[in-house]
């Protein structure tokens, strides 16, 4: 018994050895105590790392050489969402009391500048640029015509809001994963509802088309990923159930590896796990497990490594995952 | 030139009639329809604060009044409260849906612990026994989540919490703002305490109002 106890943990260290390596810690950002950063996105390249901080203020780094790029502010608001366009030239961000911008990149320069009246809970901009899609806090998610700038129509779920929101890759499709614990897949350019998958029971709170935009990716407080059908909303596979909640997912460019963010359902600040998925073995691939950190942000470097983001006090750590 | 506050409520409205500002098309006299009118705005309830869902809604809770299992621990706690619209009306088709955490603050999210689907009864009135929610480790205070529904009325989604709670040093009208998402001190709830020393339970009531839509 006592040797089968010690051949378990010899297994389990190793495992973690394994896990430990698979991380590489590649850049450490350090800010002024009053500017942790809360969260994170990356752009589609990898190439920058956008940071909302306690300040107010959104700092924009590159990587991977860590240098300030820009520093932006949100009238005085706190930023409560972030999102790039799929091309990287655009960062959208909202704020806890309405405000939303949109700058152009590396210029800064402010290409749209939006009041929707409520904490913004997740923003997700169209493939060509052209539409916004706001979750706003406890009412209906919003899509904007940029162009124009106003409000198309109104993304309604049956109580409350949404909580993520994602466009195809082929512009064609919206995504919205409601409170309602419903996730709605809308024509982008209308906002007709297309299709509703209605079989999860918990809320979902991260979304990601494949890369050939058949297949919508969700994941949520029922601790598995979804694999939903766009065109009837039924879901068609499901990943094996992790011990944790997804809060944040992202595919790699060729659509052969996902990455999933989760945190601990008693408390975010409580440390979780990354996992790199891959899609066609619905196996892990890597898992990030840092004692003490919660991982904060993620995304795809052009070689398709993983970057992950985790605070630690006033610095902002970045590895790298193969 | 007396003062507008000076007018009772049924001065003002005639005087709205005579300068057109309010016009009454009935076969009843206008007298009785402004009379009418007075008992209307006498009956208006205010809407209940909506609050937020929060990240662990799971639908398809069981229908029942008791959360409670026999053995569990933490305070008993028995809520009840009636449901009605701004006009006053009871809804008895309305349905209450509750989740909270346990006595320790967690959450069941693999199961039906702690939730529960309560129809209400012709007076539009519900009740559930439950145990006194622990503080989940992300808020500040103790809480119970509310989703209310009725045929023609306005999703209300809103939070109780109790005027008991530590957080509050007993003075909840000065302290509810301690919990950022607490945005109204209407939804902290006085608390009863009944039962003898030994085998004490807390009581809360929880009226709801709905809007119409």
């Amino acid at each position: 018994m006592k040797r089968a106890l010690c051949l378990f943990l010899a297994v389990l260290l190793l495992a973690l050895s394994v896990f430990a390596a698979d991380a590489k810690l590649e850049r450490t950002i350090t800010v002024s105590p009053d500017a942790i950063v809360s969260f994170t996105a990356i752009s589609p390249k990898g190439d920058l790392i956008a940071g909302a901080c306690r300040d107010g203020q959104l700092r924009l780094w590159a990587f991977p050489s860590g240098e300030l790029r820009q520093a932006y502010s949100l009238q005085d608001q706190r930023i409560s969402s972030l999102a790039f366009s799929a091309d990287g030239t655009w960062l959208a961000a909202g704020g806890n009391r309405g405000a939303v911008k949109i700058w152009s990149l590396p210029s800064g320069q402010v290409k749209h500048d939006l009041k929707v009246g409520v904490s913004v809970l997740a923003l997700a901009l169209s493939p060509d640029k052209t539409l916004l899609a706001v979750a706003k806090q406890e009412q209906p998610a919003e899509l904007w015509d940029l162009d124009v700038g106003r409000v198309i129509t109104e993304l309604p779920a049956k109580f409350s809001g949404s909580l993520a929101l994602d466009f195809s890759p082929d512009g064609q499709w919206l995504a919205s994963a409601d409170a309602d614990t419903e996730i709605r897949i809308y024509e982008s350019h209308t906002g007709a509802l297309r299709a509703t998958a209605s079989d999860l029971l918990l809320e979902t709170f991260a979304v990601t088309f494949s890369s050939d935009s058949k297949y919508l990716y969700a994941g949520g407080a029922d601790k598995t990923i979804s694999v939903i059908d766009v065109g009837s909303g039924k879901i068609v596979r499901s990943f094996p159930k992790q011990s944790y909640v997804i809060g944040e997912m992202h595919h790699s460019a060729d659509g052969k590896s996902l990455v999933a963010v989760y945190f601990d359902e008693n408390s975010v600040k409580n440390p979780a796990p990354a996992m790199v998925w891959d899609v066609a073995g619905q196996s892990v691939r890597a898992t990030f497990a840092e004692p003490g950190i919660t991982p904060n942000g993620s995304g795809f470097l052009k070689d398709g490594r993983v970057l992950i983001t985790g605070g630690s006090g006033p610095k902002l750590n970045i590895w790298s995952l193969r | 030139m007396p003062s507008h506050h000076s007018l009772t409520r049924r001065e003002i409205l005639e005087n709205c009639m005579a300068l057109g500002s309010l016009a009454v098309v009935s076969s009843a006299p206008a007298a009785a329809m402004i009379a009418a009118l007075q008992q209307q705005e006498l009956r208006y309830r205010r809407p209940t604060p909506p609050n937020e869902i929060g990240p662990f809604y799971k639908k398809r809770a069981p229908e029942t009044a008791m959360l409670r299992a026999p053995g569990d621990p933490g305070m008993p706690l028995a809520v009840s409260g009636q449901v009605f619209n701004t006009r006053a009306d009871k809804l008895s088709n309305a349905l209450v849906e509750v989740w909270q955490t346990d006595h320790l603050g967690h959450y069941d999210l693999e199961g039906y612990r702690y939730r529960a689907k309560l129809p209400v009864d012709t007076s539009g009135s519900y009740k559930f026994d439950s145990v006194m929610p622990g503080h989940y480790p992300d808020r500040v205070c103790q809480h119970v989540h509310y989703l209310v529904t009725a045929p023609g009325h306005k999703p209300l989604v809103t939070q109780l919490y109790f005027a008991t709670d530590p957080v509050f040093e007993g003075d909840p009208d000065r302290n509810f703002g301690r919990d950022p998402l607490i945005h109204s001190r209407e939804l902290v709830r006085p608390v009863i305490l009944t039962g003898d020393p030994h085998e004490i339970e807390a009581a809360v009531r929880f009226e709801i109002v709905l809007e119409l839509l």
